[in-house]
């Protein structure tokens, strides 16, 4: 649950979470026109405003803005500009579907992509060992190469 | 004549006086070096070698109690469901880091990484054991296993007639570990999460900064209760091992995980009890020590990083010094030795408001110097300091590479896995714990169970697999 | 919706957190009291809220059966 500022010019939501407005005091930019309100909110309550107040620096940004009468329209958080941006590991490192891997960070071959070979035993059983020269032979390769260039370490 | 009863030191074998004792002494350093001798675990032998323990555990708490067993050296069915498996397989951190293959039905689908080192060294077959089919199966399993973990809600393996009333009629030894959310009682069917059993314990409300900080209830990121509890049941299955060697009887163990939390609370319930006061959040301080704590330093250890993690909050250093003398020389470093005078017992340092304000200016103190500068000034002045570290500090740290905590595992089916849990819970000088494989596809092991354990005919395995029954 | 032009932050928050007791402890007017709030169901019946103060950072159970009339951390609210 969270309060929210409705930019009447705009008619735009912006959405204060919780965990940054619980207790706070300041202004606010819609993330739409940019107009800049000023709140005052205790425990997580709305004591003062919003109130406009054109023309002053925003101390923060929503955290996400949409525009409900006007469809599916949305900032989503970290829009530049608009909303607050994450501060947290950059995003380019998570994609969002399944990251395949062939090596570890010390290049030994590792078992984080698919398909792989099928089990060949019955009722899906698998043998203990994972033969990759004979499974998996460009990666074998590839190993072989990285081993040469003496990128495969210990540590 | 030497009376033959009296045992004279001289023949006995050994050092023959306190001298010689210290002379043949190793140094300590070198003789833990030896004894414990890391890396070379898998040549001893292991604890619980002939114990066969069966799995129909999920997620992580029940089954880390299990792994914990197969770690030193239990031999543990996984059970799990025919071309799913445990659904903690199909749980990874922002669903982007699996490992492959899961099963030969699924392709594409791999096992999340969420799932190791919660079901070590086991082998994993697959029933549907609700079905009237695979009562013969399971019940022949029960026969030859000493006891058997389940995390379904109370009552459900009743009603499958594989609870313990019918599992002790097939075999008095067993020992039958529930593990689950509330168990028996007002909420019988409440199911369980960690965070569920760290809100209703009552230790979220005792984790992170106070209200009056602008702190709220925090979990633990992990699910750290998961992974106790697992290891609380672990603890009981062992003494029910220990008194089945005495009395030839089996056990129920009944483990509520949001009961075991409570334990973790400390003081926080006795508190209450004695004078109605509900122990509140106290952040990175501590409620009877101080100083005793971790603080912020100004500048990061690596301001250039791009990675934020690692740009601001390389900032924490851990600070201990609550006995008298290491307190002056704390304040006397931070150029605030009227905070001694102020404080000179530790029974006034203790004090809520003391704590505000000792930590208020230690912090002011650091507001310009990096987490290494102030762990280096403390540390030199003879103060326990520790910087905060991530897991990318952990995986570089020279103390946990010699012990052998933290390694890299050669997994025969996943290949290359660094690993920490199995090698961090304590070394054992006779029986190590060790780690021979994280996990395995559904059913890898279906053949080595049911053909060859069991004995069934592979006509059979193959009809079962084709019914769904395995 | 609390018309909160001319309330001070604890009037606002009186009128927004509305009490589930009204008993004769003198922490009613103290502004170390955190009552409990209309319509909770878990804490004990008894209770009419929490001494913030005289434990802090802990809190202090008040229960409507302990009436307490006079109390040394008592601040009364501006």
């Amino acid at each position: 649950m969270c309060d929210i500022i409705w930019c009447k010019k705009c008619n735009t939501v912006n959405y204060l979470d919780p965990y940054c407005f619980w207790n706070w005091e300041g202004k606010i930019n819609c993330a739409e026109c940019g107009e800049v309100y000023y709140i005052h909110m205790i425990q997580g309550h709305m004591y003062r405003g919003p109130e406009p107040r054109p023309g002053e620096k925003p101390d923060i940004m929503p955290l996400y803005a949409d525009k409900p009468l006007e469809g599916y329209k949305n900032y989503l958080p970290g829009t530049e500009g608009r909303t607050r941006p994450y501060n947290c590991t950059p995003r380019h490192i998570y994609l969002g579907h399944a990251d395949y891997r062939k090596f570890s960070i010390r290049n030994r071959p590792m078992r984080a992509w698919a398909p792989q070979p099928a089990a060949g035993g019955v009722a899906g059983a698998y043998g203990f060992y994972w033969d990759i020269k004979k499974l998996s032979p460009e990666v074998w390769e590839e190993y072989q190469e990285k081993i040469k260039k003496g990128e495969v370490r210990d540590w | 004549m030497t009376d033959p009863r009296e045992v004279r030191l001289e023949d006995l074998p050994g050092p023959k006086s306190r001298e010689e004792l210290e002379d043949m002494k190793a140094p300590y350093e070198e003789y833990c070096r030896k004894l414990f001798d890391v890396g070379n675990e898998y040549v001893k032998p292991a604890a619980l070698d002939g114990i066969r323990w069966m799995s129909c555990t999920m997620y992580i708490f029940t089954p880390h109690s299990v792994s914990n067993l197969a770690e030193l050296g239990a031999e543990v069915i996984k059970i799990e469901m025919p071309r799913m498996g445990d659904p903690m397989r199909h749980t990874s951190p922002f669903n982007e880091c699996y490992y492959y293959p899961l099963h030969d039905t699924r392709p594409k689908t791999g096992t999340g990484i969420g799932v190791l080192n919660a079901n070590v060294n086991e082998y994993y077959i697959t029933m549907d054991y609700h079905r009237e089919e695979a009562k013969e199966p399971f019940y022949r399993l029960v026969k030859m296993s000493d006891g058997l973990t389940e995390c379904y809600r109370p009552g459900t393996f009743d009603r499958w007639k594989q609870s313990y009333r019918y599992l002790q009629e097939i075999n008095p030894r067993f020992i039958y570990v529930w593990g689950g959310g509330f168990g028996y009682g007002p909420k019988a069917f409440g199911g369980s999460y960690d965070i569920l059993g760290q809100s209703h314990a009552g230790l979220a409300s005792i984790t992170g900064f106070h209200e009056d900080f602008g702190g709220h209830p925090v979990k633990h990121t992990n699910w750290c209760i998961d992974w106790y509890s697992g290891t609380q049941i672990t603890v009981a299955v062992l003494a029910a091992l220990y008194w089945r060697r005495k009395t030839g009887l089996g056990t129920m163990i009944e483990f509520s995980q949001v009961q075991a939390a409570t334990r973790c609370t400390g003081y926080a319930v006795p508190l209450y009890g004695r004078f109605g006061v509900v122990r509140q959040r106290w952040g990175n301080w501590d409620t009877q020590l101080c100083v005793h704590g971790i603080i912020l330093c100004g500048k990061s250890d690596y301001p250039d990083e791009k990675n934020p993690q690692l740009r601001n909050e390389a900032r924490y250093v851990m600070v201990s010094a609550f006995n008298d003398p290491d307190f002056k020389e704390l304040c006397n470093i931070i150029k605030r030795p009227d905070l001694y005078e102020k404080y000179k017992t530790h029974k006034q340092r203790v004090e809520a408001e003391a704590q505000v304000e000792i930590y208020r200016e230690i912090e002011k103190w650091a507001a310009d110097k990096s987490r290494s500068e102030v762990v280096r000034i403390l540390t030199d002045a003879g103060i326990l300091a520790a910087p905060v570290k991530n897991d990318k500090e952990v995986y570089d740290s020279e103390h946990f590479r010699q012990r052998g905590s933290v390694r890299w595992l050669d997994d025969p089916m996943m290949g290359d896995v660094l690993c920490h849990s199995s090698f961090s819970c304590g070394l054992l000088s006779e029986t190590p714990r060790r780690k021979f494989w994280d996990f395995r596809p559904v059913g890898a092991d279906n053949i080595k169970v049911y053909h060859e354990l069991l004995g069934y005919p592979m006509s059979t395995i193959k009809k079962w697999y084709e019914e769904n029954l395995i | 919706m609390v018309d909160s032009k001319d309330l001070k932050p604890h009037e606002f928050l009186a009128k927004i957190l509305e009490p589930e007791k009204k008993t004769d402890h003198i922490c009613w007017t103290c502004k170390h009291f955190k009552p409990v709030l209309k319509g909770s169901k878990f804490p004990p019946a008894d209770l009419v809220g929490w001494c913030k103060k005289i434990h802090w950072p802990f809190y202090w159970c008040v229960s409507e059966y302990d009436v307490i009339k006079s109390c040394y951390a008592y601040e009364k609210l501006e």
